[in-house]
C-alpha cells in the first residue's frame, strides 16, 4: 500500500494525542468545579454567590447527601425565561441548604422524545429532588413519579389532575399577576384606553391573565375601556406571531390605548416592540422581567407580570429536605417586575397602591373575580 | 463489505475496506479534537465530557437503548439518502418524505378498531412506505418530465409536508375554524392525534422502559434489503450506472427516466418507513413537533457511510451514540450539548470536503479512484 506513508501516519498520532493530550490537563483535581462555574456564564454570579456560603457549612451537611436535577424543555437553561427562573430556584435552594456545586445538575433536552431518559439520569445516579420545567414535560413527569415514589418531583408550570405524594405541580396565579399589570396600567394611562395584546385563549392561564388585568384596570378606573385580543389561531402559532402582535398593538394604539399589556410569547414580545416605536406610550411584559428578555422594548416597558417561578422553586425544595412536602397542585407568588429606568416615571402614589393591591390579592381580602 | 460492488482499482478487499474507512474516521477524529479544542478554550473539562458521552451511549444496558433507540430513524433516512446519491440525485428531501409517511401510518394506526395485528401493523407500515413513495417520486417526475431539479422540488416538498401534516392535526382556532382531519378532540388545544391502536404498535423488545421496538429488526431488514437490491439485481445495477453516467447509461439502452423516477421513489419510501416506524414504535402518536431533524441528518449519514448501506449503519451508529450520550455528558461535565451538534457539523464539514482531510493528513489520492463517490452527477448539469 504506497498510501501507507509516514507522514500521515505520524499525523493520525498526533491527532490522537491531542486529543488525548488536551483531556487530562483541564482534569487536574481541583479545576472541574472552578471550570464549570466559569462555563456558564449567566450563571457565573449565582454559582459564586451560591459557592461563597457553601463553603462552610457544606463540610458539615456532607452526610447527609442531598442532591438536586433539573430537566429543561427543548432550549437552554439561560433561556431568560422559565429553564433559568427554575434553575436560579435551584441554584438559591443550593446556597440556603448549604450544598456543593457538585449536589446540583441539570440536562438541557434535545429533543421532545428525550423527557425520559434525561429524568432516568438523575433518578439512576439518586438524586433527591428532580426539577422539571414546563407543562410539556408533564405526562413524563408524572409517570416518573409513579414509578419512583421515593424520589420527590417538582413540575413547573404543569397542573396536576391527579395529586402523587411525591410529585408538585408549581402553578400560578396568573390573575394575580395580571390584576397588578392592570392596576399599573389604568394608573399610568392618560387616554383612559389600555389594551391586551394575548395569545390564545386556548391556553387557560392566558385567559387568566387577561381577566385579571381587566379586573385591575377597572378596580382604578372604572369607566376605563380595555381592548384585548386574543390571537385566533391554533395553539402553534399563537405564541410564535410578532407581526400579529405588532399589528394588534398598532392598532390599539390607533383606537387611542396608551398602555398595552403584550402576553403571549413571541407574539407578546411583537406587542411590546411595536409600542416601543410610539413616543410615550407605555407597555408591560410577561412571565419574566422582559427588560431583560426583550430589550427593544426598554423604550416603553414599564414593569412585566411575572411569575416568580425562583422563589417558588427554592421553597418546595426546601420543603422536599426538611420532610414538609406534599403533592398536588403548588400556587407559586405573582407579582410585577422591577420598573428599571421607568422607576422615576411612575408616581409613588401608584407604587403604593400597587403594593397595597399586592398585600390585599395575598392575604385574600382582593379578589380578582377570575375562576369564581 | 468485500464483497460490495465490483473490484475496482485496489488489489485487496480489506485494502478496499480500509481505504473507505479511513476519511471518515479521520474525519471524525480530527471533529473530535476541534470539539476537545472548543472545550478547552471556554474552560470545560473535556476528558469528562468525552467519557460522560461514551458512557452515555455504550457504558450500560440503557445507554446501548438509547443509543440503538436513536439509530433506526437515522438508518432509514441515511439509506433513502444514499440510494438517491447513488442514481446521482440528492435527495434533501427525506424530512417531508419521513412526515409524509408518519401521516399515512398514524391514520391506518389510529382507525380500524378490530384488525388483527398481522394485518393491522403490516397495513400501517405499508402505507408509510406509501406516504413516501408518492412523496419522493414526484421529484423524480418532475425531474424527468420538466428538467426542475431534484433538490429544490424536495426542498419545496419539505415545507409542503411539513405544514400539509400540521394541517391534518390541527386542534382549530377560537372563531371556529375546522380542525384537521385527524386530531384528536380529546386533546383539547393540543394539535395531535390520539394514540395508536395497540393492534398497529410494533412491540417492545425487552423491558418496556427501554423503549427499544421491533423497528430495529424492520431497519436491519431495509439495510440487507438496499444491499441486495444495488449490488445484486439488474435494477440496483441500472441505478448506478445512471449515477455514474447518465448519459452512457442511456446509450446502453437504461430507461433513465423510469429509473431516476424509480429511485427517487425508493428513496421516499425508506424515509417514509422511518416515519412509519417511529410512529408505531416510538411515539404512538402524531404532532407536528415530532418532525425533528431525522431527515436533514440523513444526508450526514449518506455522506459519512459512503452512501454505501452498511456505511449507513456505522455512521448510524455514531450518529446515535452522539446523540444518546449528549444528557450524560452534560450531567457529567456541564458541558452544553450544543458541542454535540458542533462535532456533527464538522463530521459533515470534512467529510463533504474530502480535500481537507488529505490535505491535513497528506493523504494521496489512488489512481481511478473518485474525488467523493456520494455527490455523482446531480451537481455537474446533465
Amino acid at each position: 500500500m504506497r498510501v501507507f506513508r509516514f507522514t500521515w501516519l505520524f499525523a493520525l498520532l498526533l491527532i490522537g494525542a491531542l486529543v488525548l493530550a488536551s483531556c487530562p490537563a483541564p482534569a487536574a483535581p481541583a479545576a472541574p468545579a472552578a471550570d464549570q462555574a466559569a462555563a456558564a456564564p449567566t450563571e457565573e454570579a449565582h454559582a459564586e454567590e451560591a459557592a461563597e456560603p457553601t463553603a462552610e457549612p457544606a463540610a458539615e451537611v456532607e452526610a447527609m447527601e442531598f442532591k438536586i436535577g433539573l430537566v429543561t424543555d427543548v432550549g437552554r437553561i439561560n433561556d431568560r425565561s422559565f429553564n433559568q427562573s427554575a434553575w436560579e430556584g435551584v441554584l438559591k435552594a443550593q446556597a440556603d441548604l448549604g450544598l456543593t456545586d457538585e449536589d446540583v445538575k441539570y440536562i438541557e433536552t434535545q429533543d421532545t422524545k428525550d423527557y425520559a431518559d434525561n429524568m432516568a439520569q438523575f433518578i439512576d445516579a439518586g438524586y433527591n429532588v428532580i426539577v422539571t420545567v414546563g407543562f410539556a414535560l408533564g405526562d413524563a413527569t408524572t409517570e416518573a413519579a409513579k414509578n419512583n415514589p421515593d424520589i420527590i418531583f417538582i413540575g413547573v408550570d404543569q397542573f396536576q389532575g391527579e395529586a402523587l405524594p411525591n410529585l408538585a405541580g408549581l402553578i400560578f396565579h396568573e390573575d394575580q399577576s395580571g390584576y397588578l399589570a392592570g392596576v399599573l396600567a389604568a394608573s399610568m394611562s392618560k387616554s383612559g384606553t389600555v389594551a391586551a395584546v394575548l395569545g390564545t385563549d386556548l391556553v387557560p392561564p392566558v385567559v387568566a391573565f387577561n381577566e385579571g388585568y381587566i379586573a385591575g384596570a377597572k378596580s382604578v378606573n372604572p369607566d376605563i375601556t380595555v381592548i384585548s385580543t386574543y390571537h385566533p389561531g391554533e395553539i402553534s402559532q399563537a405564541f410564535v406571531d410578532p407581526e400579529w402582535g405588532a399589528a394588534t398593538a398598532k392598532q390599539a394604539i390607533d383606537q387611542g390605548a396608551d398602555v398595552i399589556f403584550g402576553a403571549g410569547g413571541i407574539t407578546g414580545n411583537g406587542a411590546l416592540q411595536e409600542v416601543a416605536t410610539h413616543e410615550g406610550l407605555y407597555c408591560i411584559g410577561v412571565d419574566t422581567d422582559q427588560w431583560e428578555t426583550v430589550p427593544a422594548a426598554q423604550p416603553c416597558l414599564i414593569s412585566s407580570a411575572m411569575k416568580l417561578i425562583t422563589p417558588a422553586t427554592a421553597e418546595l425544595i426546601a420543603q422536599a429536605q426538611d420532610g414538609s412536602f406534599a403533592g398536588g397542585n403548588v400556587f407559586g407568588a405573582a407579582g410585577l417586575a422591577d420598573f428599571h429606568d421607568f422607576d422615576s416615571v411612575i408616581p409613588q402614589e401608584v407604587k403604593d397602591l400597587l403594593a397595597t393591591t399586592k398585600a390585599g390579592l395575598d392575604d385574600g381580602s382582593i379578589s380578582t373575580g377570575y375562576g369564581n | 463489505m468485500a464483497t460490495a460492488g465490483p473490484a475496482l482499482s485496489t488489489p485487496h478487499p480489506l485494502g478496499r475496506i480500509f481505504r473507505s474507512l479511513l476519511i471518515p474516521v479521520l474525519a471524525l477524529l480530527t471533529a473530535l479534537a476541534a470539539g476537545a479544542l472548543v472545550m478547552y478554550l471556554s474552560g470545560d473539562d473535556a476528558a469528562s465530557a468525552y467519557n460522560g458521552l461514551f458512557q452515555g451511549a455504550f457504558g450500560s444496558a440503557k445507554a446501548w437503548a438509547i443509543t440503538i433507540r436513536k439509530m433506526i430513524p437515522l438508518i432509514f433516512t441515511g439509506l433513502s439518502v444514499a440510494v438517491a446519491f447513488k442514481a446521482g440525485l440528492f435527495n434533501i428531501g427525506a424530512s417531508g418524505q419521513f412526515l409524509m409517511g408518519t401521516v399515512f401510518s398514524v391514520f391506518i394506526g389510529i382507525n380500524f378498531e378490530g384488525l388483527p395485528p398481522v394485518i393491522h401493523l403490516p397495513l400501517a407500515l405499508v402505507f408509510g412506505i406509501l406516504g413516501g413513495v408518492l412523496w419522493g417520486a414526484i421529484p423524480g417526475i418532475l425531474k424527468v418530465y420538466t428538467g426542475a431539479h431534484e433538490v429544490i422540488v424536495t426542498i419545496m416538498l419539505n415545507y409542503v409536508a411539513a405544514l400539509f401534516s400540521g394541517w391534518t392535526v390541527y386542534a382549530g382556532g377560537t372563531q371556529g375554524q375546522t380542525p384537521g382531519p385527524l386530531w384528536d378532540p380529546t386533546a383539547g388545544p393540543i394539535s395531535e392525534t390520539a394514540d395508536v391502536l395497540a393492534s398497529a404498535r410494533l412491540p417492545y423488545l425487552f423491558d418496556p422502559s427501554y423503549r427499544i421496538h421491533y423497528g430495529v429488526f424492520v431497519a436491519l431488514a431495509a439495510v440487507v434489503f438496499i444491499w441486495w437490491l444495488l449490488y445484486k439485481t439488474t435494477i440496483g445495477f441500472e441505478i448506478r450506472t445512471v449515477g455514474q453516467n447518465m448519459k452512457a447509461a442511456r446509450y446502453a439502452g437504461i430507461r433513465v427516466n423510469w429509473t431516476v423516477i424509480l429511485t427517487m421513489g425508493i428513496a421516499g419510501g425508506l424515509a417514509g418507513l422511518a416515519g412509519a416506524v417511529e410512529t408505531l414504535g416510538l411515539n404512538h402518536k402524531f404532532a407536528p413537533e415530532f418532525g425533528g431533524q431525522v431527515g436533514f441528518d440523513g444526508i450526514t449519514i449518506a455522506l459519512l457511510g459512503q452512501t454505501h448501506p452498511f456505511g449507513v449503519v456505522l455512521s448510524s451508529l455514531l450518529f446515535g451514540a452522539l446523540d444518546a450520550g449528549a444528557a450524560k455528558m452534560q450531567f457529567d461535565s456541564g458541558v452544553a450539548a450544543d458541542i454535540i451538534q458542533i462535532i456533527q457539523a464538522l463530521v459533515l464539514a470534512f467529510v463533504a470536503a474530502p480535500m481537507i482531510i488529505r490535505a491535513l493528513y497528506r493523504i494521496k489520492r489512488q489512481p481511478g479512484e473518485a474525488e467523493s463517490t456520494s455527490l455523482g452527477t446531480s451537481w455537474g448539469g446533465s
